[in-house]
């Protein structure tokens, strides 16, 4: 113990762990996407239509993640079954569903706004879409996190039970500066790729506005 | 003399009839017992009689009917034909008592008390715990057979060893464990369950690190090789006595009386204790019993009803609050007007409602508490990273940036960890780590805000003070107006993030729901209630925060 003050198979579990939250951040973001896109047409509709949509998308803002998940948990019966089918959702699918209110309403939030941006003619202004989508990804391999809570073993639930087992708070300090430095160079890495492709969209926006 | 003779003689039979009773032993009223029941039984029609008594009816029919459970590991089980565990030796050893033959009849918790009161079985022998509730129900044989209690089971390695250690942890439970409110009580997380069974493999596969579940159940697990090596029972708590029962009318109450005699007997001459030890169940109850019913004072006819040898009833009873008449009576108007199956438990109960009221006001404190602690931050690493002083900005800048990099979770356990490093576990340090960890991650970003702000108005206006530019104060003033949006968009994240504090521990309003629901029924209102009330809360800070960054803009306009 005078070394390593965790056990050898921490760092591959916690990288399986990240692989779980990347999981749960692209179901989010699927759904997400899908809702948020009806959400967005359904606004710049206007009429009955957009302003329900408009009040759907203020709810979905603010509701918290981790309450929608605790609700999801103890709403869904485990036994639920849809045409003699089971649909009780997993863990996994809980925390993912959790996290569809945030990304649909931001989805919805973006995608009008580029849907405007198209219109007014501006292709590259609404391809900014797509940094905005990588950046809530991020967030949402962050907020994955929350699954900590309901036994799903991503990587925030590996680093804790590492973290209970130990003694000293300078050992779990370790364990948890470990989780950071892992958790912040995949987001930092993320929020480089996002920077990446703002430019390359930025000199498209040059290319293009220089061009005859 | 013959006079004397006379008095002599009635002051010795005056003695004789002042002098207390004899008691008799067990052994003796339980062998007069069953001799006059079986005179009866012998009497020509008899047995055919309406409502005959029920030990009666044992020697007429030659049978006894215990209701036995077929799938509780160690205590009643069958493969095949053959039946095996705890339960089943106790009724075979009754039946051997009487000289009738067992009958068993299948029952299980739900239905054994219904069984007994149709008159299917004659006793029940299944598992179950003798609370004040069932005592309305069936009539319990005294002594008790055997005694459960909950354990909290976790690693080996883990040091937990009494309720101190649990404070702030996360225990696995099932819902609607009578032992739940205690835990809860000791300011440990719950993590619910709907069946027994998943605890192990949750254990094994290390979802729970710690579980709580009668002794009784994890005691089958204990006997795989590799599971008593990685886990332990930690303690034990809240004990409930295990009942045989009967029917609870008259014609059973000889058969009841029998019952009591034989357990009171089978405790004293360890009958009961050597069933166990075949079975490899805990005998620590069992030999605790031993002694007591080897005492004089309980090794008596009259021991079963001597308080000083029986053990009282689990009270399960929780306290109505004042007003549960009325809740109910709303329940029903809702059901009745909507077809809509509302249920309240959090207004039912003193318990859930002290708990439910509490929960309310330490959320809204929690949610002050992010916000002016966001706010706080906010303005004090937007300072510091505006500073000209290299020693002020990149400490400022690294805090900021391992904030960011750290998920929400993991930061407000590392703010729970220190904590608890520093004061002793209570609900006041949880709320009190939970609003430092949410302002820092959120003041955090909006001081970074702040900061660029600061760099661009520096930039726009290359003015300082000292060089005749603007005071340092007021830039940074107008900084702070220029990033109103940032600083508004994470105080509402603040707000939101409040709920995840439950996860240390904070016993604000989701953690206070997830605790009546352990131990009460109406998850799907209870849990609704809960999003309603976060929403409204959020929508409320919104407005607020609505009216913060307008005034901070006409500030911005104004300057």
């Amino acid at each position: 113990m005078m070394g390593k003050p965790f056990s050898a198979e921490f760092v591959p579990e916690l990288l399986a762990g990240m692989v779980v939250n990347f999981q749960i951040a692209a179901i989010a973001l699927v759904v997400g996407l899908a809702l948020g896109a009806l959400l967005a047409l359904a606004r710049l509709g206007g009429g009955v239509l957009g302003a329900t949509a408009t009040s759907l998308i203020g709810l979905m803002r603010a509701a918290p993640t981790f309450v929608v998940m605790f609700f999801l948990l103890n709403i869904i019966p485990r036994d639920a079954t849809l045409f003699g089918i089971g649909v009780a959702p997993s863990g996994i699918m809980i925390v993912a569903l959790s996290l569809v209110p945030y990304s649909a309403s931001y989805v919805a939030d973006n995608g009008a706004e580029a849907l405007k941006q198209l219109r007014a003619g501006s292709p590259l202004g609404a391809l900014q879409f797509l940094p905005n989508i990588t950046r809530a990804f991020f967030v949402l391999v962050m907020s994955s996190s929350a699954g900590a809570a309901i036994g799903v073993t991503e990587g925030i639930a590996v680093i804790l039970r590492e973290a209970v087992l130990l003694p000293s708070l300078g050992g779990k300090l370790v364990v948890f500066a470990i989780g950071i430095i892992f958790f912040g160079v995949t987001l930092q890495a993320g929020f480089a790729l996002m920077r990446l492709l703002q430019r390359h969209l930025g000199r498209l926006a040059t290319r293009g506005s220089s061009a005859p | 003399m013959n006079r004397a003779w006379r008095i002599l003689l009635f002051v010795v039979m005056a003695a004789f009839v002042v002098q207390p009773a004899v008691a008799q032993t067990p052994d003796a009223a339980l062998a007069k017992l069953m001799e006059d029941a079986r005179a009866e039984a012998a009497v020509p029609g008899a047995c055919a009689a309406a409502n005959v008594d029920r030990l009666v009816r044992a020697f007429c029919e030659n049978r006894i009917r215990p209701g036995i459970r077929e799938y509780y590991p160690l205590f009643g089980t069958r493969e095949g034909d053959v039946r095996s565990g705890y339960d089943i030796d106790v009724a075979r050893a009754l039946a051997k008592r009487l000289g009738v033959e067992p009958a068993f009849i299948r029952v299980n918790a739900a239905s054994r008390i219904p069984l007994l009161a149709e008159d299917r079985i004659d006793v029940i022998v299944a598992t179950m715990g003798h609370n004040t509730q069932r005592d309305g129900q069936v009539r319990f044989i005294r002594p008790h057979y055997y005694q459960s209690e909950s354990t909290i089971v976790g690693p080996r390695a883990l040091s937990v060893k009494d309720w101190p250690d649990i404070a702030g942890r996360t225990i696995c439970v099932t819902i609607g464990n009578g032992s739940n409110a205690q835990i809860v009580s000791y300011n440990a997380r719950l993590m619910l369950f709907d069946e027994a069974g998943v605890l192990p493999g949750q254990l094994k596969d290390e979802t729970c690190t710690l579980a709580a579940q009668d002794d009784s159940f994890f005691d089958y697990y204990f006997i795989e090789p590799d599971f008593a090596a990685r886990f332990e029972k930690k303690f034990g708590f809240a004990q409930v006595p295990w009942g045989m029962a009967v029917a609870r009318t008259a014609s059973a109450e000889r058969l009841a009386r029998a019952l009591d005699l034989m357990s009171q007997i089978f405790h004293r001459d360890g009958v009961f204790l050597e069933i166990a030890r075949t079975n490899r169940v805990s005998t620590g109850f069992l030999e605790r019993q031993q002694a007591t019913w080897k005492r004089p004072e309980c090794n008596t006819d009259a021991g079963s009803s001597n308080p000083a040898c029986v053990l009282p009833a689990l009270n399960a009873d929780l306290e109505p609050t004042p007003f549960v008449g009325r809740v109910v009576a709303f329940e029903k108007w809702v059901k009745a007007s909507t077809g809509i199956d509302l249920s309240l438990p959090m207004l039912k109960t003193m318990p859930a409602w002290m708990l439910f009221k509490d929960g309310i006001v330490n959320s809204l404190i929690l949610v002050v508490g992010a916000l002016a602690a966001t706010l706080l931050f906010a303005l004090v690493l937007g300072a510091v990273q505006s500073s000209r002083s290299i020693l002020l900005r990149w400490p400022a800048r690294a805090i900021t940036i391992t904030l960011q990099s750290s998920p929400v979770v993991l930061t407000l356990v590392i703010a729970a960890a220190v904590a608890h490093a520093l004061f002793p576990y209570s609900s006041a340090v949880a709320i009190g780590a939970a609003i430092m960890a949410l302002g820092l991650m959120n003041g955090s970003n909006a001081g970074q805000a702040i900061a660029e702000a600061m760099h661009t108005l520096r930039t726009e206006r290359g003015s300082a003070q000292g060089r005749g530019g603007i005071p340092t104060r007021e830039l940074f003033g107008r900084a702070v107006s220029r990033s109103a949006t940032q600083i508004v968009s994470f105080l509402i994240n603040a707000a939101k993030g409040t709920p995840i504090a439950s996860f240390i521990g904070a016993p604000e309003l989701l953690s206070a729901l997830t605790d009546i629901t352990s131990f009460a029924s109406g998850r799907a209102t209870t849990y609704s209630l809960l999003l309603v009330f976060y929403v409204v809360v959020v929508v409320i800070v919104v407005w607020l925060c609505g009216k913060l960054q307008s005034w901070l803009e006409r500030r911005r306009v104004t300057a």
